[in-house]
């Protein structure tokens, strides 16, 4: 399933299991490193390796731990984003239930970079089996003093929380995973302030996706140079390329940041399903704007997804076959953002709907000759103008839709308006 | 008619709530061990939640109505979520769906009469290199077919 | 200071300023929904977007802070286009009420429509539907389908009262707002959830369907019904709905003032205005023994004789025989027109108050103190003494009494044969009452809102207001009433 020596996803059915992990070679880094290193030289190593954030944004990680003001004794936290909601993603559920110990490793020496006491793991609601299995190594890993009080004997101290979510993709956007742990409503923040200023409980905040972190160990294991040396400059480590839809072969594929596409598709997942040419490819999560056949030659990096207007964001990649009619396609990327709109703000609360109400007339027949302008012209509305990214999440990919595909969209309003 | 917790639930809330800095924060994870034990969020279970955790009960039932997976009223022995995002739609779950429905003889989002199933369909579950995916109840299914999906009810206990 | 641009014009401003009020200084306002300037910028109507050059994307102006050499632009295209945007995504579930709506004529979705609208419709699925007529508490009625959810009301419920009742429910399109469970806004600021309100998803059933917003009048003024002295504002119409009636009142909001009632009144201030409404005296009644009741609006002859009575009960040092009752109502004008008559001309000592009994202070704006002028008459050396029941010592001959709070003390019969066993007894009054019947000589009066002068308030602010509602037709000021009394007594007032 991996393209390069396995580094991120063991094999092995007990691989999960604190010994095996420990066989690996596991914890060793983290002992050295809160033995002998200081604080700020764990945050300079991160930085040097060029570790990306792996959940959508890219924000480098290094640099987002020294937001934290380290002044003052006031307690700061750590949220991992475990809440993995993003459509044709699932490399976070993979490395948790394949290897939660890498995880805890890293909690561990992201936790000691910033001076972090506690972190929480949230994590959504459907992976109820791998919590058990996350909160299973806590303990394992508790009983062996790799958490809890005086780490490795050292005079660290770090508690690890495992804390699920309740059935809501909005709570995977930072400030609502916040406002999620609270006990609130999942209402995304205003931003400034930040959340490494004011965030959990109003404190100094981190919040990284699970493969960020997961990495972070193989940067003390094997070097912060390797790590980098195994990317692209400024963008350093290995992706976690989660590949479905009308492939052969789907699946998990650990490659080099900057694989092209067209590899990741045909070399890897087999090319498309018997029978099917390529219609579409969702790059990075359903977020990310559609792609063509024609751009299947774009390197997976965030600058040249950015470049061709779409974006690298959680590495999802969604094959769509020629035999799909498109509008089936953008009826379930409309309904999906309009179920999961939080209905904060006004452009999201009422565009998702309204656009999944034409999605919805315009597959049952009923569409309109200037419907698509219409939704070009309502996702323009949201783009850039809501609270929180989720705006631009359901108007980017439906802005590429009906600019990519208007040809198809017109026939199938065409032929809906003859039937009437 | 007083709300009232199995002995081991109502020790783990008492945990749990000393594990976190504010009291607030305790109710997501408190909503799942009620849910758990009753099977749903009564108005008896929202008081009683309210005045554990010192919340006004408006916010309990703000939350509540928040997140698709806090039920207000009692779900199926069986709660089979089916994933109806891209990449399943794109494996078929349309018609596992429409299977469903006539093998039980509910609408997604019923339940049986009988109160043994309760069927749903969701938006992603993460589960996307196994499409078409289900859950029932905590378990991942997937890739399902419909014969597989017969095979699977059948064998639940 | 930082110095900015708005528009392309200068300006100075102390660090910390947002740009909304930053554009206000330069009498420009942004369009908001859901910020008020009562509670911390909220962000979620993104009415507000303004271009700040140099960044990419619009800003919120509400909640964006001011940075120096910032150019800010609040009406480029893509300003007016985000602002079409938004009232277009609100407009495209909200129901066609303005018809029966009564927030219409002051509807923010209305005007906003009006000046940054302007757009044809696209709108053509089926409006999400919702409950209409859901009661909160207090008569107000909560209509979902206009609701825009600026959660104002949430907020205010929750920083101003503290009470919470009401919250936000569901999610995404289906989100609303709604009532606890058994719950019902029953705290004393419910009235302020109408105002704060920017369309009509909360209205009042005190002023519902009653009149419409363009035909008030309105008139500011200092609320009396207890010593804070809150500023408010009276809407009333002239002359409406019948012709020949003078004016009607149909309802009171309150007028911003940082330093008294900052955005806010109390429902018991609010809803009083039904005081200024009913029973009103409106001819002077005259009863003489023996003679049949008259009634006149001859003030010339009354004040006459009331020169006339006082005269001849306090010549030859017999002061002690005359009485009056004053109260805490009076402006500090017509107070300082008693002194000045009553204590340093006339010598009495027999002056009394009778105010509004004391009630419960409600930790927010509405004091114990039921009277509006209570600080002003002690500025002005009067104590507030209670007369007795079986007093005044010995007998009265003449006894003046300003207002009607003497009821709250004695029960009516006490208190009419109190009247009865005076000589000759002044009732100065500007509602009917059992004392009515019982003094000689009733004199209408004015309502505080429908005078002007000066009240000071408990923090010792003195608050000047005008007459914000025309009096009724036969009614006086007290202060004109003693103006003319000392013109007659040959007392120069100053």
């Amino acid at each position: 399933m991996t393209g390069i020596p396995a580094t991120l996803i063991p094999t092995g059915e007990d691989s999960f299991r604190l010994e095996a992990y420990l066989g690996r070679g596991g914890y060793e880094a983290a002992r050295t490193v809160l033995l002998t290193k200081k604080p700020q030289e764990v945050m300079e190593e991160v930085k040097k390796a060029n570790l990306r954030g792996r959940g959508g944004a890219g924000f480098p990680a290094g640099s987002k731990w020294a937001f934290v003001p380290q002044a003052g004794d006031l307690p700061k936290y750590l949220c991992v984003n475990a809440d993995e909601g993003e459509p044709g993603t699932f490399k976070d559920r993979v490395i948790m239930t394949r290897d939660p110990h890498l995880l805890l490793e890293g909690i561990v020496l992201a936790s000691y970079a910033v001076g972090i006491h506690t972190a929480f793991i949230y994590i959504r609601a459907e992976y109820e089996s791998i919590a058990r299995r996350l909160e299973a190594a806590i303990d394992e890993a508790r009983e062996k003093g790799f958490l809890g009080a005086g780490i490795f004997g050292s005079g660290f101290d770090l508690e690890v929380l495992v804390h699920r979510g309740a059935g809501s993709y909005i709570c995977g956007e930072e400030t609502a995973l916040l406002e999620s742990i609270e006990g609130k409503r999942g209402w995304p923040r205003l931003k400034p302030p930040f959340p490494a200023s004011v965030g959990l409980f109003r404190r100094p905040t981190v919040i990284n996706n699970v493969e960020t972190i997961a990495n972070v160990p193989l940067i003390f294991r094997y070097g912060a140079e390797w790590f980098a040396g195994r990317g692209l400059p400024r963008d350093g480590g290995t992706r976690l390329f989660g590949v479905s839809g009308a492939v052969q072969k789907p699946g998990l594929y650990e490659l080099p940041v900057g694989t092209p596409l067209r590899t990741i598709i045909y070399d890897w997942a087999g090319g498309p399903a018997a029978g099917q040419g390529i219609k579409a490819v969702v790059p990075g999560g359903l977020s990310a704007p559609f792609l063509t056949p024609g751009e299947l030659d774009i390197p997976m990096d965030y600058e040249s997804l950015a470049r061709a207007r779409s974006m690298l964001g959680s590495a999802g990649i969604i094959v769509i076959g020629d035999r799909t009619p498109i509008i089936d396609i953008l009826r379930i990327v409309a309904r999906f953002y309009a179920h999961e709109s939080c209905g904060q703000c006004t452009p999201c609360r009422i565009g998702t709907t309204w656009i999944s109400k034409i999605a919805d007339r315009i597959g049952a027949g009923g569409g309109a000759p200037d419907d698509l302008d219409l939704i070009r012209h309502l996702a323009q509305g949201m783009k850039g103008k809501t609270l929180c990214p989720m705006g631009d999440a359901a108007a980017l990919p439906v802005l590429s839709i009906v600019e990519k595909f208007g040809k198809e969209l017109g026939e199938t309003i065409s032929r809906g308006a003859e039937r009437r | 008619m007083t709300f009232s917790l199995s002995a081991g639930n109502a020790k783990r809330i008492e945990e749990l709530v000393r594990r976190y800095p504010t009291k607030e924060a305790a109710l997501l994870p408190v909503l799942h061990i009620l849910q758990r034990e009753k099977g749903y969020i009564s108005p008896e279970a929202e008081e009683w939640v309210a005045a554990t955790l010192d919340l006004p009960p408006l916010r309990v039932r703000e939350v509540l109505s928040f997140y698709t997976l806090l039920r207000r009223k009692p779900a199926g022995k069986y709660v089979i979520q089916v994933c109806r995002n891209i990449s399943c739609f794109l494996a078929g779950s349309e018609d596992i769906i429409r299977h469903l429905e006539s093998r039980l003889g509910i609408k997604a989002g019923e339940t049986t009469a009988d109160g043994k199933y309760t069927l749903l369909a969701v938006e992603c579950l993460g589960n996307c290199d196994h499409a078409p995916c289900l859950m029932i109840n905590d378990d991942d299914h997937g890739p399902v077919s419909e014969d597989t999906v017969d095979a699977i009810l059948k064998g639940l206990p | 200071m930082i110095s900015i641009q708005v528009d392309g014009r200068a300006l100075q401003v102390p660090p910390g300023t947002t740009v909304l009020k930053a554009a206000e200084q330069m009498g420009i306002v942004i369009p908001r929904f859901c910020y008020h300037p009562a509670f911390e910028p909220e962000g979620s109507c993104r009415m507000c977007l303004v271009e700040i050059e140099g960044l990419p994307k619009l800003d919120l102006a509400c909640s964006t802070v001011v940075r120096e050499g910032m150019k800010i632009w609040t009406s480029t295209p893509k300003v007016i286009e985000a602002r079409k945007d938004v009232l277009a995504f609100l407009l495209a579930d909200h129901p066609l009420d303005c018809p029966i709506c009564d927030k219409a004529g002051e509807c923010f979705l209305q005007d906003y429509y009006d000046k940054h609208g302007r757009y044809a419709s696209r709108f053509s699925e089926v409006k999400e539907k919702k409950r209409k007529k859901i009661p909160i508490g207090k008569g107000l009625l909560l209509d979902r389908e206009r609701c825009v959810l600026c959660t104002r009301c949430v907020r205010f419920l929750r920083r101003v009262t503290g009470t919470g009742e009401l919250g936000v429910f569901e999610r995404g399109v289906k989100a609303e707002i709604g009532i606890g469970e058994g719950m019902a806004i029953r705290n004393n600021y419910s009235g302020n959830l109408v105002d704060i309100c920017p369309v009509g998803a909360i209205t009042d059933g005190d002023f519902r369907f009653k009149t419409r917003a363009w035909f008030l009048e309105k008139g500011r003024t200092v609320c009396p019904r207890c010593s804070r002295g809150c500023n408010i504002v009276i809407h009333a119409v002239r002359g409406y709905p019948l012709p020949g009636r003078q004016r009607r009142i149909y309802r009171i909001v309150p007028a911003e003032n940082p330093e008294v009632n900052g955005y806010w009144i109390c429902d018991f201030g609010r809803y009083g205005y039904h005081d200024i409404e009913d029973n009103r005296l409106t001819t002077i009644v005259l009863r003489t023994d023996g003679r049949p009741e008259e009634k006149t609006s001859d003030w010339k002859d009354v004040i006459t004789g009331l020169a006339a009575d006082i005269k001849k009960t306090v010549e030859n040092g017999r002061s002690s025989r005359m009485a009056v009752v004053l109260n805490g109502y009076l402006t500090n004008e017509e107070l300082a027109a008693c002194r000045r008559i009553f204590v340093d001309t006339l010598g009495l000592r027999n002056i009394f108050f009778a105010d509004p009994k004391p009630g419960e202070a409600d930790g927010i704006l509405l004091t114990a103190d039921r009277a509006p002028n209570g600080r002003g008459a002690a500025a002005l050396g009067f104590s507030p003494t209670l007369p007795e029941p079986e007093s005044p010592p010995g007998s009265t001959d003449l006894l003046i009494v300003f207002g009607l709070h003497l009821l709250e003390h004695l029960p009516a019969e006490k208190a009419a044969a109190w009247f009865k066993q005076a000589g000759k007894t002044y009732l100065l009054a500007a509602t009917s009452s059992v004392l009515d019947r019982a003094a000689d000589v009733v004199l209408p009066t004015a309502l505080p809102a429908e005078k002007k002068g000066s009240y000071t308030n408990i923090a010792g602010l003195t608050q000047s207001f005008e007459c914000a509602v025309p009096a009724p037709r036969g009614s006086l000021p007290e202060a004109e009433i003693l103006a003319r009394l000392a013109a007659e007594l040959g007392v120069e007032l100053g």
